[in-house]
């Protein structure tokens, strides 16, 4: 898993991601399977319900992952729980698995213990997170059209 | 039926409005654990409910947890809904007081067959109270007409609650379901009426005799 290997080498004194990857579309970021699911939900006023939920997932966290941020800066352990709580369970009800799984070691990693892992951790979370909003971005547009 | 959700998170809200919504059930939405805690206080509170765990203010479980200390003829059917997995966390749920327990992500058809449970329990729940309901009244018809009666040994009224004597025709009737007809029993036609309608006859000014049968 992605954040694996990284989160294993606690006790190396590196950047917290020294490869700066691009970021990239590509159809791993999340599982479209999970999004086409919501088809059969579409509601009969002509709306895309994906399209809504998409918009709300991409707002929602953003803020969360902000708040991430904020938590671990002032390593404020309840406050990382919460919102790395609530990206996970938004991230894996729409296919986003690797963020989802990201906030799932983010919630269970004390910011005061393993300052220099929940650091790393939170990088790659905003990394995923840019792909899948990139994804959702070419399918939100994609349903659109 | 009314469905309570209680959610924070606005994509896990929104979804399950609209697969709740498509099921044909109406939908109270709170965003936090308070919010939700007011609306299960509320005289016309939904009887179902499904909350998240993990929620701002009130938690998904100490809801369970007041709800089961509150005593109630019919208690919310509670689905706590979660991202957090593991039997321990299922086991702290149900002891909480949850009726079920679902993770996230959740199969739809898995969540709207859990629904049905609810509703099937919750209206077996609400037909078992109003028949308790009936069976109270009942007994409490009953035990009236129970216990010791003081009875006067002559005139036969019975003495009542307020202390008031009463016949005793008209304090069966109060306290039970059961009404009088009124005849003449053939002891009574023996010792009773018929002395007085033989008076009756032997008086000069009848001319004629009544046809009073008695009752057998």
């Amino acid at each position: 898993m992605l954040f694996e290997q990284t989160t294993n080498n606690e006790n190396r004194e590196t950047n917290p991601l020294p490869f700066a990857p691009p970021v990239e579309i590509t159809s791993d970021a999340i599982d479209l399977e999970t999004l086409n699911a919501f088809d059969g939900l579409q509601a009969d006023d002509g709306s895309d319900l994906v399209v809504e939920l998409i918009d709300l997932y991409l707002q929602d966290g953003s803020e969360r992952i902000e708040a991430i941020k904020l938590a671990v800066a002032k390593a404020d352990g309840k406050s990382l729980k919460v919102a790395a709580h609530t990206l996970k369970g938004s991230s894996s009800s729409l296919g986003a698995c690797h963020v989802a799984e990201i906030s799932a070691t983010l919630e269970q990693v004390d910011p005061v213990e393993c300052p220099h892992r929940v650091d790393v951790l939170v990088e790659l979370l905003s990394y995923e997170f840019a792909r899948v909003k990139k994804v959702f971005g070419v399918e939100r547009q994609r349903r659109l059209a | 039926m009314r469905i309570l959700i209680a959610e924070d998170d606005p994509v896990s809200r929104s979804i399950l409005e609209n697969l709740l919504g498509k099921w044909g059930y109406e939908v109270t939405t709170t965003l936090d654990g308070a919010a939700a805690w007011s609306v299960l206080q509320e005289p016309d509170a939904p009887s179902l409910a499904i909350l998240d765990v993990m929620m701002p203010s009130v938690d998904g479980l100490e809801i369970c947890r007041r709800l089961r200390r509150t005593p109630s003829s019919i208690s919310p059917y509670i689905i706590l809904l979660t991202g957090k997995h593991g039997v321990r966390e299922i086991v702290k749920g149900i002891e909480a007081g949850a009726d079920d327990y679902l993770t996230k992500p959740y199969d739809f058809d898995e969540l709207r067959v859990r629904v049905q449970v609810g509703v099937r329990i919750v209206e077996l729940q609400t037909n078992l109270a109003e028949r308790v309901s009936e069976l109270e009244i009942a007994l409490s018809h009953v035990k009236q007409l129970q216990g010791i009666l003081p009875i006067c040994s002559y005139c036969k009224k019975i003495r009542n609650d307020r202390d008031y004597w009463q016949n005793v025709e008209s304090y069966v009737t109060d306290h039970s379901q059961a009404e009088f007809s009124h005849g003449i029993c053939p002891a009574c036609y023996e010792t009773t009426v018929k002395p007085q309608l033989e008076l009756i006859l032997q008086s000069p000014s009848v001319a004629s005799t009544s046809a009073i049968e008695p009752c057998v």
